[in-house]
């Protein structure tokens, strides 16, 4: 009685580590049908993977593992800048402010917050088509991260309403509300 | 008789009087247009001023990879000195772990940096610190002033950088005066005296010897005249001398003098005034030049050929001497400082082009990408300054390996020394920046532009766009797809039969996709271009930035079309990028001659391709350089460097390519020959050498492995393509587009048996 709750929670733990392709799984199923439940890892010599150790899809890792903001991964020059390019943006200057966060690039290439806001100085600008490819580069670099993609996802829907493309807008639109049901159903986010 | 001899006398008088009439109406007339010219060329726009080019300025924050060594380098290529005193703007003082400086003004486009003074300190090869050295106040970042690297003067030649008056250092006017015309302050124009002391100087040696032009007829002379020595010349230039000095006051005069006057010539370019005349011969602003170095720039005005200091140091050094000396005499330096500044050196730096024009290569594509905006007259006239992309360090990285690798490579494959020619382009992949070029072996000369203009056969740099085309179909390939290395024959209409072998003429059997990509084999990838169609292949070209004409016909896939590097690395910087397309850029901002903003190039990207292809294809260019043609560059890198590349190498070994990127950093080399013959070269033994040892230079960052959303990684055995669990012995990690990759289980696999969750169901008895 008390192994078969044992194996029914441990099977819905694994259960729980499935992606939604569902193809992956963290430890091989032991064969037999009186087999224990978690095996503990092999004890055969390690396979030798050519590459890396294998990364087993991992589940889409939890919110709070996220940066929030610019300055969680942006190195002192790179915060400076950024701050600097936001006295730009309200001082209604967004084309300095685009010339200080490429600067900030030229220093951290591929952070994804700098990407973002240079999406929202064009969007400033009236340069829509680029206000939506920096969002979508920005939306590449983050992998999945939620909290810049969902201001991504908003410069976007500007962009496309501003040029017209309101079918497109809505689509944004559609992506921004379901980032922020993502964000407001995670639990310990404001 | 007497009436007749009165009449006539009257007549005479009369005809003599109007003569003379005439003459003045003419002489005032002659006069009036003189003083026109005079006052249209003075007043009005009285310099076209090429714009200035400037480099990307080096910018200092704590973490910067740089140690003091890079920092000490840096400092003395924009002509710093090492002074312990910091005596003034653009000195330096260097300790093992910290760099102290005093860093010039400058205007930047986003506004000014005052001069200041600042610490630098190091923790090994990374920046730890930047204080404000007076204050002891951490900056977050400040950047050094920009490398003036060129400028686009107009077809005559006049080059030249605008001083004040009220900038220069005071020896400067002083000396000049006291060496050229010293009685400028007190005469009218022209100088009698001069002429006169001329004169029997001239007599006494027999020829001219001497001039007794004044500064203001020297002007009147650079301003208007050619150099003819003639009457009517000389009497041009009296009268507009008086003129002028009519109009104008002595120091506007000087002023003009100082901007006006020829000081060198590098080419076919000519070096005009004495802003310029600084950054020719000692790479810094006029006001930082020491007294021994403003003598030998007064020297150099009696005769800039002659006095040549590149050429005829001699000649220069004993001109400076005698500068020195009237200085001396004239009490504007103490005889203390005569004795030690007639024992320096002459401090004039580099060779030919003097460290002004230094990568015309480079300046030449930021002329034709300014054309594209701005008129001819413009740029030559308006005195803009162009801030550029241009990364000194990355160019000198990629100039010092041309130059060392082609002689080494031409020595071990016996080829005639010199006969090898070089291209070769470096740009930030995200931002399509282009930090350096490289147009031929003679870096410094601006003539055949191979960077830009030559359009050679890009081989098997062709490939990855096959292979990505491929990936694009997740239902029909992936990385682990097996192709057959087997020989093909072609017959399309109206051209013979095509039938391509692999370099090695060798079959190597069944390729997987990534592999034969890895090992560059041409049959498998002709056997896939031709199962894509070379209308889709052409179209991954074009949506990753190929602009050419080439049609799309089965030669494709094996690089039968004409690319430049830049244009390469173009193609390349998309796949580096994720699929986000930039346009090669090569100017970031423009400033008027006031240094307020004209206009930003702002970044432009797009994405053209979908990022996971992309990402598979990196994996496949990866193995290149772990696996295939690419893996000498680990001779030169660190093996934790993740890079990825591809070699290309043309037919009968015309052409040797070597493209690839590490993180932000996309390089092209091309090695070959201007006559389009057999190197014998392939890509890994005449590009890659190169490729390698610029990447090393540059730090390249490691790719990182992290997949995009699309993508999943999944753990492989390789010899039957199934999945594979830890007891397979070979088992690999291969990226896959979302639910393409193998569904069933290998037979090493302990789930072979079963399918998967079978366990699952076993215990609940289903």
């Amino acid at each position: 009685m008390r192994s078969k709750l044992i194996v029914a929670v441990a099977a819905l733990v694994l259960a729980a580590c499935q992606t939604t392709q569902g193809t992956h799984q963290i430890y091989p199923p032991a064969s037999g049908p009186q087999a224990e439940p978690l095996p503990p890892p092999p004890a055969q010599p390690e396979p030798k993977p050519l590459e890396a150790p294998a990364v087993v899809e991992p589940p889409a890792p939890p919110l709070a593992s996220f940066p929030k903001s610019a300055e969680q991964i942006s190195g002192s020059a790179v915060t400076a800048l950024m701050k600097q390019a936001r006295q730009y943006r309200s001082a209604g200057q967004p084309d300095r402010a685009a010339g200080v966060l490429e600067r900030a690039l030229r220093i951290e290439p591929r952070n994804y917050f700098v990407w973002s806001a240079l999406g929202q100085a064009y969007l400033a600008q009236k340069n829509y088509l680029q206000a939506e490819s920096v969002a979508q580069k920005s939306n590449a670099l983050a992998r999945g991260n939620v909290y810049v993609a969902v201001e991504n996802w908003k410069t976007i829907a500007a962009a496309r309403d501003a040029r017209g493309d309101a079918i497109g807008a809505l689509q944004a639109s559609a992506q921004v509300e379901a980032l922020q049901a993502q964000l407001s159903a995670a639990p310990g986010t404001p | 008789m007497a009436v007749s001899f009165r009449s006539v006398k009257i007549v005479a008088i009369s005809a003599l009087v109007l003569l003379l009439s005439i003459g003045g109406v003419f002489f005032a007339g002659y006069l009036i247009k003189l003083d026109r010219e005079i006052r249209d060329r003075f007043a009005g726009a009285r310099w076209a001023l090429p714009a200035q080019v400037y480099a990307a300025p080096q910018e200092l924050y704590v973490g910067l990879p740089l140690n003091a060594r890079d920092l000490v380098h840096e400092l003395s290529r924009l002509g710093y000195r090492e002074d312990a005193e910091l005596g003034m703007t653009g000195t330096y003082s260097a300790g093992a772990q910290r760099v102290d400086l005093y860093a010039r003004a400058f205007s930047f486009w986003d506004g000014p940096q005052p001069a200041q003074k600042l610490s630098v300190t190091f923790s090994g090869d990374i920046v730890s610190a930047v204080t404000d050295a007076s204050s002891g106040e951490a900056r977050d970042i400040v950047r050094l002033d920009p490398m003036l690297i060129g400028s686009i003067y107009p077809k005559q030649g006049e080059d030249r950088v605008l001083v004040r008056l009220a900038d220069l250092p005071p020896l400067l006017p002083k000396g000049l005066v006291a060496v050229e015309d010293h009685d400028f302050y007190s005469h009218s124009g022209v100088s009698l005296k001069a002429i006169l002391r001329a004169s029997v100087a001239n007599l006494r040696a027999g020829h001219v010897v001497q001039g007794g032009s004044t500064i203001t007829q020297q002007l009147i002379k650079n301003f208007f005249l050619n150099s003819r020595q003639t009457w009517n010349r000389k009497f041009n230039e009296a009268f507009m001398a008086l003129l002028l000095e009519s109009h104008y006051s002595k120091d506007e005069i000087l002023e003009a003098y100082l901007n006006e006057v020829h000081v060198g010539q590098d080419g076919n370019r000519a070096v005009h005034g004495f802003g310029l005349g600084a950054q020719f011969y000692f790479n810094k602003p006029l006001n930082e030049l020491r007294p021994h170095e403003i003598a030998l720039l007064v020297g150099i005005v009696k005769g800039p050929s002659y006095y040549n200091p590149r050429r005829n140091p001699k000649r220069a050094t004993e001109r400076r001497n005698l500068v020195l000396g009237v200085f001396r005499d004239e009490g504007l330096i103490s005889d203390a400082d005569y004795q030690q500044y007639v024992q320096m050196p002459l401090g004039v730096v580099g060779g030919r082009g003097g460290g002004v024009e230094r990568y015309p290569a480079f300046v030449q594509l930021v002329r034709r990408q300014l054309e594209a905006d701005y008129k001819e007259e413009d740029l030559t006239n308006e005195g803009l300054r162009i801030f550029t992309t241009l990364d000194p360090r990355a160019q000198e990285a990629l100039e010092t390996r041309v130059l060392e690798q082609l002689p080494l490579i031409e020595k071990m494959r016996k080829i005639k020394p010199g006969l090898l020619e070089a291209a070769g382009a470096i740009t930030s992949a995200d931002r399509g920046e282009v930090l350096a070029l490289v147009g031929g072996r003679d870096v410094r000369f601006p003539g055949f532009n191979r960077a830009l203009d030559s359009r050679r056969s890009i081989g098997s740099l062709a490939k990855p766009f096959v292979y990505l085309t491929a990936l694009q179909q997740p239902d029909q390939y992936n990385l682990e797809t097996v192709l057959e290395d087997e020989p093909i024959e072609l017959k399309l209409p109206g051209a013979a039969l095509w039938a391509p072998k692999n370099y090695d003429r060798q079959l190597h059997g069944p390729q997987h996709l990534y592999m034969a990509l890895a090992q560059s084999y041409n049959l498998p990838t002709v056997r896939l271009g031709l199962a894509l169609g070379p209308d889709a292949v052409l179209k991954t070209m074009r949506a990753a930035g190929y602009q050419g004409e080439a049609k799309a016909l089965p030669s494709i896939f094996l690089g039968a079309l004409d690319a430049s590097p830049l244009q390469v690395a173009q193609m390349y910087g998309t796949i580096a990028s994720g699929g986000f397309q930039a346009r090669p850029s090569a100017i970031r901002e423009v400033q008027t001659k006031e240094g307020q903003p004209l206009q930003r190039f702002p970044l432009e990207v797009k994405q053209t391709i979908a990022e996971g292809p992309v990402y598979l294809l990196t994996w496949a260019m990866q193995k290149v350089m772990t696996l295939g043609t690419g893996r000498a560059a680990y001779t030169q890198l660190s093996p934790d460097v993740v890079v990825a590349g591809k070699s290309g190498t043309t037919d009968d070994y015309r052409d040797a390519w070597f493209a690839g990127f590490g993180a932000d950093r996309v390089t092209v080399i091309w090695v070959g020959r201007d006559d389009n013959q057999s190197t014998g070269l392939s890509g890994s033994s005449g590009a890659l050498p190169i490729w390698s040892r610029v990447m090393k230079d540059l730090h390249v960052r490691s790719i990182e492995p992290i997949p995009p959303g699309s993508v999943e990684e999944i753990l492989i055995d390789p010899d039957s393509g199934l999945r594979a669990d830890e007891h397979c012995y070979n088992a690999v990690t291969v990226p896959y587009l979302r639910g393409s990759g193998p569904q069933d289980w290998a037979p090493c696999a302990a789930q072979a048996e079963q399918g998967p969750l079978q366990w699952l169901k076993d215990i609940f008895g289903h």
